[in-house]
């Protein structure tokens, strides 16, 4: 299967007093459509560079990026401009659920949609149904202060879904959730790459569920040391 | 989805007390206006309602408002004479301070030229003009008087028949208006002890020939010769002729200039401080959002999302201040002792200035909000 989002020899160089610090050195990956991978590793092995990378927020020093057919890194890529792009095919989900403080579970989720253009009221509708479909029917006009840590990170769940994203990128999603929660969200990560053929990737020091990942890669010192699953 | 609204809504009660803290600024800055605005209506209120062409005052003065001025008590007669003069007033004011039941008050006692000048121009607004040429009265309501009340001027007693609003001098002091004889009476009480040391030392009876005029009003017949007219005047030696534009240069821009710097000068520091205190408020309420701004980005939202955030919640700080401002400066200043003149004119301009420093406020908010990196939400 053709790769959706595919790294090739990326490194990220950061200059650091008079040393070069290498958070990523040479990372080549392929995430497929449909496909849930975890990248693990230690504080500093350069998930979170990956991540950056990955969702475009970033370029690598060296290296290419490509989603699908199109190359999204080099110097002539504009990041800023890359920003439509980016709401149209990545989600993104985090540690803490980052919902906005003011705005309603629904209002959180239909905003991702607002701000593509899509009406207010087919992005409310729409926003409504992924809840439901989240088990969140009942919490839709409750302010994230008002939910659980769990339902607010389904809600950022919902809110990556929005835009019927290619690729979710999750970073450190179960962190702040106990053993039980932690499983169902990476049990709905599962849900949506099965049945919504979404890529997943999964930043996670959380070993307690990696049977429900397609590929585990491990990262050290900015480069990948091992690979679990199918490649 | 307006993500301004939706934020106000969630923290009203701390958007309400920064709209009363910025209200408060904008009635200060106002009232100061208004301060500015009444100490120059005040002060030149007589020159502009009694309707002068011309004063005639004391020879060598720029009387009677910048500097003291007495002229001959024949002196309306001589300047009738003239060619091109229509009519003549006599004028005098003077500063008198009463007791009334038990309290003192101060006040600007002005004469009336009966039946030359009937008062017409006086801002009647309850009661009715001088009928009687002794012992009547109309009283500024800022003074505190009935209509109808009795109070004692130069040891007689004086019945309140009119009550005018806002005739007030340039110190403050609401206007007394009684008719020439009467104003003349009083400027002229001496006591007994007084009259006899005068009379002894030069043989005169000095209050029966004290002038106390003030100056000559010259209503002019259209077509006048101004110049032929000052030099008629001119040349008798004892007089000085000033337009009533002269007369307002010389209360204005001679006699309250420094009070005018001072208060403009105040306004001016409060002007700058509303807009150091509006754009402090907007720049924090941007540095307070930078997480959800870099989340924003994060999520693919456009510059122009979170720039119109940021402008509205500036613009609805600044109007909504300005309401507030407003709105206190109407209840808190008519109990304030000097007149504040809230000037359509000048609440225009602020409502102007307060947008203008909204959205100045809110560029600098938006400046360091593009600084604010998606990746932030990810540390």
């Amino acid at each position: 299967m053709t790769a959706l989002l595919s790294i090739t020899e990326a490194a990220k160089h950061y200059p650091s007093g008079d040393s070069m610090v290498r958070a990523l050195d040479g990372v080549s990956l392929d995430i497929r459509a449909g496909e849930l991978v975890a990248i693990m590793g230690p504080s500093g092995s350069g998930k979170s560079t990956f991540l950056l990378i990955a969702g475009l927020i970033d370029r690598p020093t060296e290296g290419e990026v490509r989603f699908g057919d199109r190359r999204v890194s080099g110097a002539d890529v504009d990041l800023d401009r890359l920003r439509d792009f980016r709401r149209r095919t990545i989600g993104f989900v985090f540690q803490n659920a980052n919902l906005i403080p003011f705005l309603t579970a629904i209002e959180n989720v239909a905003l991702a949609m607002i701000m593509d253009d899509v009406d207010a009221e087919d992005a409310h509708a729409h926003a409504e149904a992924l809840l439901e479909a989240l088990d969140l029917g009942h919490r839709v006009d409750n302010l994230p202060s008002r939910l659980s840590g769990g339902e607010q990170q389904r809600v950022s769940i919902a809110r990556a879904l929005a835009n019927d994203p290619q690729l979710i990128l999750a970073d450190e999603p179960t962190a702040a959730l106990d053993s039980v929660r932690g499983r169902q969200v990476v049990d709905l990560f599962r849900r949506i790459a099965d049945e919504r053929g979404t890529a997943v990737a999964v930043v996670t020091h959380d070993a307690r569920n990696l049977d429900l990942f397609d590929r585990v890669i491990h990262l050290e010192d900015g480069k990948i040391v091992a690979r679990e699953g199918h490649a | 989805m307006n993500l301004a609204l939706k934020d106000i809504r969630h923290t009203l009660p701390r958007f309400l007390i920064t709209l009363l803290g910025v209200g408060l600024l904008i009635t200060a800055s106002v009232g100061m206006i208004g301060l500015y605005r009444g100490i120059v209506q005040d002060a030149t209120l007589l020159i502009d309602e009694i309707g002068a062409d011309y004063w005639i005052v004391q020879g060598g003065r720029a009387g009677p408002f910048a500097e003291a001025s007495v002229v001959s008590s024949a002196m309306d007669r001589r300047v009738a004479g003239l060619e091109g003069v229509a009519q003549v007033r006599r004028f005098l004011q003077s500063d008198q301070q009463i007791v009334h039941q038990g309290e003192h008050r101060r006040a600007t006692l002005v004469g009336l030229d009966l039946p030359t000048d009937d008062g017409h121009w006086v801002n009647l607004v309850a009661g009715r003009h001088l009928l009687h040429a002794r012992y009547e009265v109309i009283a500024d309501q800022s003074l505190g008087f009935g209509l109808g009340e009795h109070i004692t001027l130069a040891r007689d007693r004086y019945e309140v028949v009119g009550l005018t609003a806002d005739m007030i001098n340039g110190m403050g002091d609401g206007l007394l208006f009684v008719s020439m004889n009467d104003a003349l009476d009083i400027a002229r009480r001496k006591e007994n002890e007084e009259i006899l040391l005068t009379r002894a030392a030069t043989g005169l009876e000095t209050t029966l020939t004290d002038s106390k005029i003030a100056a000559i009003l010259v209503d002019a017949e259209p077509g006048l010769d101004e110049a032929q007219l000052r030099r008629a005047v001119l040349s008798w030696g004892d007089a000085n002729i000033l337009s009533t534009a002269e007369q307002r240069d010389l209360f204005l821009n001679q006699r309250l200039w420094r009070l005018r710097v001072q208060v403009l000068a105040f306004t001016a520091v409060l002007m700058v401080v509303t807009a150091i205190v509006i754009s402090l408020i907007v720049y924090t309420m941007t540095l307070e959002k930078l997480r959800q701004i870099s989340l924003l980005k994060l999520l693919g939202a456009r510059n122009r999302v979170i720039d119109v955030m940021i402008v509205q919640q500036a613009v609805l700080i600044g109007l909504g201040g300005y309401a507030v401002g407003v709105v206190l400066a109407h209840v808190i200043f008519p109990f304030f002792p000097r007149r504040v003149v809230l000037d359509p004119s000048d609440l225009a301009l602020m409502l102007l200035l307060v947008v203008g420093i909204g959205w100045l406020a809110a560029q600098l908010g938006i400046r360091r909000a593009m600084q604010a990196r998606p990746q932030d939400v990810l540390s």
